[in-house]
């Protein structure tokens, strides 16, 4: 029997909360974020025969549902990837205090590039070595990534509260 | 460890406690004020990006199928590889954006319909035929009903899908098997199409779910779509009005709809 159907309830009750929140950190949508995580679990009980060890079904998870994220923008990439075109309003399910919207949207704002390996190291707990496995890049260039990304969030909100301090909109 | 080491060294990870990291902290002022709105920046986020919680529904849904497959003792074949099938590139052509998130929507949906097709693609090759008896077999667990003819039908199966189990038939096309997929309870606003590399067809809304009808490139795919959906009879407010998507789509298409539909 292979590995993943013994342990599937289990890996299900366990790993779909975390991977949802990570489907809803990439798309920013609750409807999209559940069918992209019901459609990994879907591929990966299909496909159940390649994983050979279950201490890596986490990874292996996140991995299919980020490659089935990156094909939804396949064809969308240009506009998704323009900041002044995500939704302003704060999706629901997320806290809403003027804090709280400030770092959603400085966090939104950020480039693909540098929101994944946060959300991989914030959300999924992985180290920079497998979140360069996975996202098939060197760990240093994770390092780099994440450094770039907390870099880009803290000036931002100092921008934002710079701005509120001098009344500007 | 000078103060730009320190504030690299930290925004890689605000949580790490090296030694030479909180050396530098307790010996500069400035490094340490930083830190700690860094940290309090940090604990912001992780509380923003962790809170969401997923319908509880949403487990209980993707247990559903698994459950169902193995009470049934249903014996797997080797699929393609789960790594060979992440690396065949899919197109899927959209015609009918109404905003993005409905596209995507229907994206995903066409791209599990693909997939279902793809991981068993064995079904593909089954040269049936399937019995009659196994049909309504098949639909009898859905409360479905054979009220005309398929046709030749290669394989039929109460198989996973996306929000719960459906019916898998493999029909025989004009050009190669025919994969019927009927998915109660799943939703489409209007027709999808389905056009990847290999496969062509189209996803249409129902009154009980959606059916999907996907065949290899240059079958025409509306005749049986039509013959599918009018010779099941699904249960419980299923008979098909003139209003319905699905008509209306055929009427589109130049299909008469009957009142049988
Ligand atoms: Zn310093
Ligand atoms: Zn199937």
């Amino acid at each position: 029997m292979a590995a993943l159907s013994k342990h599937f309830d289990t890996l299900v009750g366990a790993l779909s909360p975390e991977l949802y929140r990570y489907a809803l950190g990439l798309c920013r949508n609750q409807d999209v974020a559940q069918d992209l995580v019901q459609e990994t679990f879907l591929r990966a009980w299909r496909s159940q025969q390649t994983l050979r060890d279950i201490k890596t079904a986490r990874a292996w998870l996140y991995t299919i549902l980020r490659n089935e994220h990156a094909r939804l923008y396949e064809r969308q990439r240009p506009e998704v990837r323009d900041p002044h075109l995500l939704p302003e309003v704060p999706v629901q399910g997320y806290d809403t205090r003027t804090e709280a919207f400030a770092l959603r949207r400085a966090l939104d704002q950020l480039d693909e590039q540098y929101r994944e390996p946060l959300l991989l190291q914030v959300i999924g707990g992985f180290s920079c070595k497998e979140i360069g496995r996975m996202l098939s890049l060197k760990p240093n260039t994770v390092l780099t990534r994440l450094f770039r990304a907390r870099k880009m969030l803290r000036d931002r909100l100092d921008e934002e509260g710079r701005e509120k301090q001098h009344g500007l909109p | 460890m000078d103060c730009l080491e320190f504030r690299r060294l930290l925004l890689q990870d605000p949580y790490r406690a090296e030694p030479e990291l909180l050396q530098h902290e307790s010996g500069c002022a400035e490094c340490a004020h930083y830190a700690a709105r860094i940290r309090q920046q940090e604990a912001s986020l992780r509380s923003l990006l962790n809170a969401p919680a997923p319908p509880p529904e949403l487990a209980e849904n993707i247990r559903l199928g698994a459950r169902m497959e193995r009470r049934s003792g249903y014996v797997r074949r080797v699929w393609m590889s789960a790594a060979a099938s992440l690396l065949i590139g899919i197109s899927i052509s959209m015609f009918m954006l109404f905003d993005q998130q409905q596209a995507r929507g229907n994206m995903l949906l066409a791209r599990s319909v693909i997939h279902h097709i793809e991981d068993e693609a064995g079904h593909l090759r089954e040269p049936g035929p399937a019995s009659p008896d196994r049909v309504r077999a098949v639909l009898a667990r859905f409360g479905a009903e054979l009220v005309g003819d398929l046709g030749p039908v290669r394989f039929a199966a109460e198989c996973v899908m996306r929000k719960r189990t459906g019916v898998h038939l493999v029909l025989s096309g004009e050009q190669g098997p025919v994969t019927a997929f009927m998915m109660p309870g799943e939703h489409a606003d209007s027709p999808i199409p389905i056009d990847s590399t290999r496969f062509h067809g189209e996803i249409i809304p129902t009154e009980w779910g959606v059916l999907a009808v996907v065949g290899e490139r240059g079958e025409v795919i509306a005749p049986i779509a039509t013959r599918l959906a009018r010779s099941v009879h699904w249960p419980q407010g299923s008979r098909l009005s003139a209003q319905t998507p699905l008509a209306a789509h055929l009427a589109r298409l130049g299909i008469h709809s009957p009142r049988t539909l």
